[in-house]
């Protein structure tokens, strides 16, 4: 007889970050004033709460279906499950337990994982080898990279764990979209058949309808990013990412968004920056953040006066599916979305969508600068700087700073190198 | 015989070669490409020559590092480089393919950047298709769909009135005679005793990407001639299986050879992933369609995400056919495809007891010495 806590335990990833989110949202509220930084409590609050319901899911018996962030979750949420962000759970243990990811890039690298792959994979690939991991299934489509690639075949050849893969095409026309829609139907159901379930597309309907609510109230808050100076603290740029990824066609990304709206709509109102801060930089980050140190998101906006716009999670430009009509129209929607995703809108097309794409921002959120944390394991977008440079300096006359660097483990390029780069380039601004 | 200084090996020291300067001289178009996931039998039924790019005899990288970051692969970079530098000035056109990360954003640099310089008089036409990462029918609709596309694309911009099913069928003639040819002189390859070294496999590999199929096909017949008579290698060299990333210039295979090592057997680009199998010609089917299955299921690159442990039963299989001692699997440091393939290859292939040596490695190197070291210790071993 299996206990609750062995079934619970196979979604132990989630357990740790449901103990470190736990703390710090405890710390956060004793710590800080009320709507100091209310992007932080709604994110810390949203996750506790999709951590909690995910442990509880697998406490009673429910299938852990591993997923790729390139895949919109609410698409899982056709099947009674506990989706785990394969992804998500390296950078989070970055983002919040520090020190502690380190081990499993190293464990996956001593197997002989090369180590110019992603970290974001490696983590999850690290504590599998180590048995932290149990899943039932794993879907992912074979998009955004070379890393995705080449990484997730390992789980299903060394841990035997059922694979699904949807092929996304590197291509952006209606072939494509209608290619990758049945790419989507196909691997659902086959997801269906390996974890015991029909898919429920009426549940599903339900959960892409409240991901099309929130994708407007996320597109209010993107015109309020307009506005000078930007009444939305950096910190919403890196717990959007984890909203995006977490929470996607639940409650709890609604009432993030909701409520990172209302209080911007306040700073906008009183005409002031968080905190009440002056704003003197307006940068788009047009990749990554730091996950291995969010508090640089802070330390921009109190000692640089640096405002980050947004970054490649937040820039979500994905129209809404349509679900009035019948499935193959609703299939084709969630390619559509898929393939416009982040990261899968910029890396599965030529990169001339992606510079109009800079460009347009630039010009429209009144950016001062570009910051490309160009990531080592990020090949698909390494062609990408000096053109988009170019680009950016002809058509906008702003610059771009590049720095060297992998998202989730400072050992390549540590916080103090990454501080005193942007402050040097700041300087150059001012 | 010695094929030492045999001139059409020698084609594959350099990018320009005689056959080059001909074709051009006659007018005729030359395409380049980086992939042989590409149906090669298409530009040939269209009159057009295409031409595998590489790297070889660059040793820098300086412009290509202004506009690819260090980190990417050094092979796609060379190339870049050498472009940019004016040695792929012949080109009427590129074809490229989304085989991997870095090889596929040449279509964007070589049309800002290559294309751009003012020794092109007129942009050439850029193709590209994308290519599924599995292997399933439905890849194969939709990339036969795409395949008929560029057909369209290649004939508006080359003004050619159509590319016809006769045409196409005898392209696949001189191809699949190509594939026949270099398949016979692999045979002698992996023999007891050699009739080629490594080196000289590859030199012909490439020599047999940068000319016309049809002079290719002279060539290699005369080759296998003279290897057929030729005296067999015999040496108590290692018997070495070279697998992983692309490999385009003989450097490499001679640092493996003087530290006494044979190659015998390959799993490369440049190497029996080309010749293995043909296409079939079956009448009433449509010819467009065969190449594309050849080109579709053939035995894959780890682009192929879901398609691991054929490449490792193909693997194992040549190791026993070519009586292999021992399995080096090199990637082109940044290479994620191979280094991820290479390190599943190491575990699987060691508990089957056959040894691995895995190795990263830039495309070029100027001193290869530690590198032979640890292949000596290796070799050591076995």
């Amino acid at each position: 007889m299996v206990n609750r806590e062995e079934l619970e335990n196979r979604a132990f990833p989630y357990k740790m970050l449901l103990e470190a989110t736990a703390t710090m949202r405890e710390l956060v509220e004793r710590i800080l004033p009320p709507k100091a930084l209310p992007s932080l409590e709604l994110g810390l609050k949203g996750m506790e709460s999709v951590f909690s319901d995910c442990i509880e899911k697998a406490g009673e018996g429910l299938p852990i279906v591993g997923y790729h962030f390139a895949l919109p979750s609410e698409f899982i949420s056709a099947f009674d499950c506990v989706p785990q962000c394969m992804e998500a759970i390296s950078f989070m243990l970055s983002a919040i337990l520090p020190n502690t990811a380190e081990k499993y890039y190293d464990l996956i690298n001593n197997y002989g994982h090369p180590y110019h792959t992603c970290s974001a994979q490696k983590g999850t690939m690290g504590m599998s080898l180590d048995n932290l991991t149990d899943f039932d299934a794993i879907i992912t489509p074979t998009a955004p990279c070379d890393n995705t690639c080449a990484s997730y075949p390992f789980f299903e050849l060394k841990k035997k764990y059922p694979l699904i893969l949807l092929d996304m095409p590197y291509k952006h026309d209606e072939a494509a979209f209608e290619y990758y829609g049945n790419e989507i139907r196909r691997g659902l159901e086959e997801l269906g058949k390996i974890i015991g379930q029909e898919p429920d597309y009426k549940k599903l309907k339900k959960h892409i309808e409240l991901e099309n609510q929130v994708g407007k109230t996320m597109l209010e808050l993107f015109e309020l990013k307009k506005a000078i100076p930007c009444p939305v603290e950096n910190m919403a740029s890196a717990l959007g990412s984890a909203a995006q990824i977490y929470m996607a066609g639940r409650q709890e990304k609604v009432d993030f968004y909701e409520g990172v709206l209302k209080a911007a709509k306040e700073r906008l109102k009183a005409g002031v920056h968080h905190g009440g801060m002056e704003e003197k930089i307006r940068s788009i980050w047009l990749y990554m953040l730091t996950f291995f140190d969010l508090s640089l998101c802070e330390w921009l906006d109190r000692f640089l006066g640096m405002t980050i716009l947004f970054d490649v999670f937040n820039y979500n430009f994905t129209e809404p599916i349509d679900t009035t009509k019948d499935l193959d129209t609703m299939f084709y929607g969630m390619a559509k979305k898929g393939m416009e995703f982040p990261m899968n809108r910029q890396s599965t097309q030529f990169y001339y969508t992606f510079i109009e794409d800079c460009i347009r921002f630039a010009k429209d959120f009144s950016a001062d600068c570009f910051i490309y944390t160009s990531s080592i394991a990020c090949k698909q977008f390494g062609a990408v700087p000096q053109i988009l440079r170019e680009a950016l300096k002809d058509e906008v006359g702003i610059p771009m700073l590049v720095i060297d660097i992998d998202v989730a483990d400072p050992r390549i390029t540590n916080i103090k190198t990454v501080k005193e780069k942007i402050s040097v380039f700041a300087q150059t601004l001012l | 015989m010695s094929l030492k200084n045999d001139k059409y090996l020698n084609i594959s020291n350099s990018i320009m070669n005689p056959y080059i300067e001909e074709w051009k001289k006659n007018n005729k178009k030359i395409i380049g490409y980086y992939c042989t996931y590409f149906p090669e039998e298409l530009l040939h039924a269209a009159g057009l020559l295409p031409f595998r790019i590489r790297a070889t005899g660059n040793e820098d990288t300086d412009l290509g590092d202004i506009y690819m970051v260090r980190f990417t692969c050094s092979f796609v970079r060379m190339t870049l480089d050498l472009a940019l530098k004016g040695g792929y000035d012949f080109l009427d056109g590129l074809f490229i393919t989304n085989c991997c990360d870095h090889a596929r954003r040449m279509y964007e640099l070589f049309d800002l950047k290559v294309f751009n310089r003012k020794e092109f008089k007129e942009k050439p036409p850029r193709f590209y298709i994308p290519i599924p990462h599995v292997i399933t029918k439905e890849g194969f609709d939709y990339y036969k769909q795409e395949i008929i596309k560029v057909k369209k694309e290649i004939e508006e911009k080359y003004k050619i009135a159509t590319i016809s099913d006769d045409d196409l069928r005898a392209s696949i003639s001189v191809y699949n005679k190509n594939r026949e040819l270099l398949r016979e002189i692999h045979k002698l390859r992996i023999l007891d005793a050699p009739k080629l070294s490594g080196s000289e496999a590859l030199q012909l590999s490439m020599a047999n990407a940068s000319v016309p199929k049809e002079i290719a096909n002279q060539e290699l017949d005369r080759i296998l001639n003279i290897l057929k008579e030729r005296e067999g290698i015999k040496t108590n060299k290692k018997r070495i299986m070279l697998i992983g990333s692309v490999v385009d210039n003989t450097g490499f295979l001679d640092v493996i050879e003087n530290s006494g090592g044979l190659v015998v057997n390959d799993f490369l680009c440049f190497g029996t992933r080309n010749f293995l199998d043909d296409v079939e010609v079956k009448s009433g089917v449509n010819p467009l369609e065969e190449i594309t299955r050849r080109v579709y299921y053939r035995m894959s690159c780890p682009r192929m995400m879901d398609d691991h442990v054929r490449r490792l039963d193909f693997i194992k299989d040549q190791v026993k056919k070519a009586k292999v001692d021992g399995v080096i699997a090199q990637r082109i440091n940044n290479c994620d495809l191979h280094g991820c393939d290479n390190m599943m290859f190491e575990h699987e292939l060691r508990d089957v007891n056959i040894p691995v040596f895995n190795i990263d490695r830039e495309n070029f190197q100027k001193d290869y010495s530690r590198l032979q070291t640890r292949i000596e210790a290796f070799f050591e071993m076995l």
